[in-house]
């Protein structure tokens, strides 16, 4: 399994990257526990799945992708079938039900379906590339999205919904969605989503919805004057966060806004701003550089991959690993409303790590097995 | 298919769209530097600011204030242990069953129930400590969500043995704690609150201005009334300061500075000797009660005044105004309904009578007639005078008014027995206090005092010379300056020209003069100290908190009238010459004769027969008729209501004290005046006896 050839072709400055940044995540999560005893082990844990990580990137590079191809339609049962048991079975954490518990590790099935959706997608347009491209092509890859977003959706989890829909709209346009359905999908959205907000301001129930998911958003388009500290504290105080850091920052440990706790949910969704102020303009900037360069590194991977299955598989991670990143910045810099996505690889959270792992040893592999008659 | 792909293959992903998909990364990060950038480099100076306002606190360390004495060392205000039960949410158990177990026995000890009311937007907002019928478990769910490192007040103003039981009992109760709250006792009340004053919050208008000082709004206190208020600067000390650093909860992590210990206030030393101000208090309160159950009308005699002064140096000895108010009653927080009923009582009790009351004063007055007819040689002593009873005087508005009226002017012992005094001198003038002798000074009358007499002009010079008219900026909020009438003035607030007699009135200290009783007093202590205006002064000394002199006393002199020219000069129509004359002490050596007559044989020699010291003075009944008496229909021509008034001083031939007596619609001045301060007086020379003695 392990020949000399896959490794002839691992992709070393990625994995490098990747390393860095769960490595610079796990100084940064020290930083941000910041005496508070209920996040004490966070540092030990995230450890342990960085470590768990290299290995599954390892693992994962040194098996073919192409294995993956022919076991899509079991991983799609059997990630539709883990969110329906997570909807029974899952116990209730933050509100909504989105964890497995399975010994010391904690497994949430949404962030795998990503992973699995890209799989399944990446097979699905990489079979139907001669196709034409029209609505029945569209209409088989909607029902297989959804198929498996709905029961992300019922969690609720909207921010995953959301990210696996980008990532078959991406996987589609980049498969050749022909324009004109760009149109007409992008008036579809408008109006769904204009549809959604005037329902709820007149006090209908929309399934899958829930108030305050509309509220953040209609809060972060016309933000409200008058509105009471708590609404718009934790974006706020993240602002305060980021500007405190200046050109250098204030040093590793000793953000104020940090070690003093005016920063709220800092070790996951805000870490980027506790980032911003412990290392300054230029620390920021050089993690924004390593996050930008390993997706770069997956987007070399899909154009130098030698099929389209592999091709799809890399650019699909790209843009999962892109998506996220650039929404969970946006949000630290208050350029889009609060959702929960994390800042990929720096953040605490094993699932939303060991998902991310997955993805690069596939997009490792997919690099791996491309030049099979190099010689 | 391996095969096929040996070579890179382009046609997999369009190249367009892999471009857009570049340009589109770009395009976000480029713009996430950028505002970055923004934030971090361009806006870092304002969220630097934000982010030190967030971790720095500025802790006001309250003061002491400053305590206050009379004289001899008794204390008139001082600061007392208040005991307020507090839980700060944060030192609580995690345990809800032991959070619960705590509420019940503290609700067993101070009777708050555990549970009470309900929590909803209304309540929080509304929620004030101390005042609200909260349960502890709501109190504490407030406190926790505003400041869990924050005390939060379950009851206030527990007695002292609950507190110290709460205090054993702190092993098992973690999180309940005592609060000691400094708060302002009078231990002499009513007896000085007119003097003392009372303590309020900081007024929202004056916020800013505390706030500015290191104050804090809604707990720093500051005075309303009294010394409290017009030494509030002094008394007050200064709130230390600590700059800390806090971290999101509210709890303190360091000093970000060194810490600036607080300085408590100044104790001020008061003139007045409160075993004379209580004898004072009593001989004015006996005397109205006495003649309230005689005339048998609780109501007849409500507003009273005694002032004491030393004339040697000016300092108050004592000072009382009745009505007054119970400043131990708003040592916490100023009560609403007693703060409604002291503002709707007719007598006024929060009103400071002896400094801020403007009032007519009558015949007291005449000693400013006195001293400008001797003075300005209208009269010599021994010219005798005729006073009929009473005497016809034109009215004339100006000197050669074609329609003069006749009016009569009447001296007091024509009402009752239809005579006057006959043949009258200088000192009995002024002891018998004889009207006409003093309308025929002050007017002219014929030849018997020609060219008009003293005339209006040149008695309002002797009257500002003795202290009328004008304030003395004694230590209390709300001194008035009185009226000391002229013609300018009377043509400009009345709109009529001076008539002739409003001279004769104006001689006799009613018509238009107005007078508080401390001017009165000052007119009779410069009489006694042989023209020595000494300013009157409620501070003794001042100390600092550890009892060291910061200002001793130093007795102040206004002006010596019979040696500072204060007096202008009148050319014959009555324009000023520009130049000044003093008094000649011979002058007030008569005047004193004068007022030694009438403890002698004259208005009060009844009152003051057989008292052990020789006193002078004179008495006061000052007709008025103003708003209250026109309401109740007292204003009748020919029996007007009048102010009582004595003022005297003792010993004659070497006098230390003056004492004024003031009773509102107190009728005869030597009836419910003169007794009083006879028995001041006694209470002085007693005092001073026992003090000597020691």
């Amino acid at each position: 399994m392990l020949r000399r050839e896959v490794w002839r072709h691992f992709d070393y400055w990625l994995f490098g990257a990747v390393l860095i940044l769960c490595v610079f995540g796990i100084v940064m999560i020290r930083s941000a526990i910041a005496g508070n005893n209920e996040l004490a082990g966070s540092v030990q844990s995230q450890t342990i799945y960085v470590a768990l990580g290299m290995g599954i990137i390892i693992i994962t590079a040194s098996i073919n992708y192409r294995t993956w191809s022919s076991l899509s339609r079991l991983m799609y049962v059997f990630g539709v079938v883990m969110l329906i048991g997570i909807n029974i079975i899952g116990e209730a954490a933050f509100g909504s039900t989105r964890w497995f518990r399975a010994g010391v590790i904690n497994i949430q099935p949404s962030e795998l379906a990503k992973i699995i959706m890209i799989i399944v997608l990446a097979d699905y347009f990489s079979r139907t590339a001669d196709q034409p491209k029209n609505l029945i092509w569209i209409g088989k890859s909607a029902l297989m999205t959804f198929g498996m977003v709905v029961w992300i959706l019922l969690q609720p989890n909207l921010s995953t919904s959301i990210v696996v829909i980008v990532i078959w709209f991406v996987l589609m346009w980049i498969s050749g969605l022909p324009t004109r359905y760009i149109i007409i999908f992008g008036i579809l959205g408008v109006a769904i989503f204009a549809l959604l907000v005037g329902l709820l301001a007149a006090g209908v129930d929309v399934p899958f919805i829930e108030p305050y998911q509309v509220n953040r958003i209609v809060n972060f388009l016309f933000p409200d004057p008058n509105a009471r500290h708590g609404e718009t504290y934790n974006i706020e105080q993240a602002l305060i966060t980021i500007g405190n850091g200046g050109l250098f920052g204030k040093g590793y440990g000793a953000g104020t806004q940090v070690q003093l706790r005016f920063l709220k949910v800092r070790h996951t969704d805000f870490i980027f701003s506790a980032m911003a102020e412990e290392f300054g303009f230029i620390g920021t900037t050089i993690v924004i550089g390593l996050l930008v360069f390993v997706v770069i590194r997956c987007l070399r991977v899909a154009q130098k991959a030698n099929d389209v299955f592999g091709s799809l598989i890399a650019y699909g991670i790209a843009i999962l690993i892109f998506f996220q990143m650039a929404v969970n910045i946006g949000v630290n810099l208050n350029v889009l409303p609060v959702t929960g996505l994390t800042l990929p690889f720096i953040s605490y959270g094993g699932s939303s790590l060991i998902s991310l792992v997955l993805g690069i040893g596939l997009v490792e592999s997919v690099a791996a097995h491309s030049q099979t008659l190099d010689f | 298919m391996n095969e096929n792909s040996s070579s890179p293959a382009p046609q997999l992903l369009s190249g367009w769209r892999l471009i857009t998909t570049y340009l589109v990364i770009g395009g976000v990060v480029g713009f996430y530097l950028f505002r970055l950038f923004t934030i971090q480099i361009l806006q870092s100076e304002a969220y630097l600011i934000r982010a030190e306002d967030n971790r720095t606190n500025i802790v006001r360390l309250p003061t002491q204030r400053g305590l206050i004495f009379d004289r001899n060392g008794t204390v008139l205000a001082r600061n007392v242990a208040s005991y307020n039960v507090v839980i700060t949410p944060a030192n609580l158990p995690a345990d809800e069953g032991a959070v619960q177990e705590i509420y019940r026995r503290l609700s067993a000890l101070i009777g708050v129930p555990v549970n009470n009311g309900e929590i909803n937007q209304e309540t929080v907002r509304n929620f004030t400590p101390c005042f609200n019928d909260l349960g502890i478990a709501q109190i504490v769910f407030i406190g926790d969500s505003l400041a869990p490192y924050s005390p939060v007040r379950v009851k206030c103003n527990i007695d002292e043995t609950t507190a110290m039981v709460i205090r054993e009992k702190s092993a098992d109760l973690p999180g309940v704690e005592i609060e000691i709250e400094p708060i302002r006792d009078y231990p002499t009340g009513v007896l000085t609150s007119t003097i003392v004053g009372f303590l309020g919050p900081i007024p929202a208008i004056e916020q800013d201005y505390w706030e500015s000082l290191g104050f804090v709004a809604n707990r720093d206190k500051v005075g309303y009334a009294g010394v409290e208020n017009s030494l509030n600067d002094l008394l007050m000390g200064k709130n230390g300061r600590r700059v800390v650093e806090v971290d999101n909860a509210g709890k303190i992590i360091r000093d970000v500075e060194p810490p600036l210990e607080p300085v408590p206030g100044n104790n001020i030393h008061l003139t007045i000797d409160v075993r004379l101000q209580a004898a004072a208090r009593a001989a004015l309160l006996n005397n109205m009660q006495f003649y309230n159950i005689r005339v048998g009308d609780p109501d007849r005699y409500t507003q009273g005044v005694v002032i004491v002064i030393d004339v040697r140096t000016g300092e108050i000895l004592a000072l009382v105004s009745h009505p007054t108010f119970e400043n131990n009653r708003m040592a916490r927080f100023i009560p609403a309904y007693y703060y409604e009923q002291l503002t709707r009582d007719p007598a006024r009790p929060l009103f400071n009578h002896a400094i801020s009351a403007e009032h007519s004063p009558g015949s007291v007055y005449k000693l400013s007639t006195a001293i400008g007819a001797l003075n300005e040689g209208v009269v010599t002593p021994e010219q005798e005078i005729f006073d009929p009873g009473v005497i016809k005087l034109e009215q004339r508005f100006a000197p050669n008014d074609p329609r003069p009226r006749f009016e009569e002017y009447v001296c007091y012992t024509y009402k009752t027995t239809g005579e006057g005094h006959g043949d009258v001198n200088f000192v009995k003038g002024v002891g018998v206090s004889c009207n006409v002798y003093f309308y025929k000074l002050g007017g002219g009358y014929q030849d018997e005092v020609p060219n008009g007499g003293l005339g209006v002009w040149r008695l309002k010079e002797y009257a500002q010379a003795l202290g009328y008219g004008r304030t003395f900026g004694i230590e209390l909020p709300g001194e008035a300056d009185g009226l000391v009438p002229d013609p300018t003035w009377k043509r400009r607030t009345v709109g009529e020209n001076w008539a002739t007699g409003d001279t004769y009135l104006a001689a006799v200290g009613e018509g238009y003069d107005l007078a508080t009783p401390l001017q009165v007093l000052v007119s009779a202590a410069t009489i006694a100290n042989n023209g020595r205006m000494m300013k009157p002064t409620l501070i003794h000394e001042i100390t600092n908190s550890e009892g060291e002199v910061i200002r001793p006393f130093v007795p102040q002199v206004i002006w010596d009238i019979t040696k500072d020219p204060v007096i202008n000069i009148y050319d014959e129509n009555f324009f000023q010459t520009g130049e000044k004359k003093t008094v000649q002490p011979w002058v007030l050596e008569e005047v004193r004769k004068g007022m030694r007559y009438t403890t002698v044989d004259g208005t009060a020699a009844l009152i003051f027969a057989g008292a052990t010291f020789e006193s002078a003075g004179k008495t006061g009944t000052a007709e008025y008729c103003d708003n209250v008496a026109r309401e109740k229909g007292l204003c009748r021509r020919g029996n007007w209501p009048s102010h009582a008034w004595y003022v005297g001083f003792a010993p004659y031939n070497n006098p230390e004290i003056a004492v004024v007596a003031f009773v509102y619609n107190g009728g005869e001045g030597a009836v419910l005046a003169a007794p009083v301060v006879r028995r001041t007086m006694e209470a002085y020379f007693e005092l001073k006896k026992i003090d000597e003695g020691d």
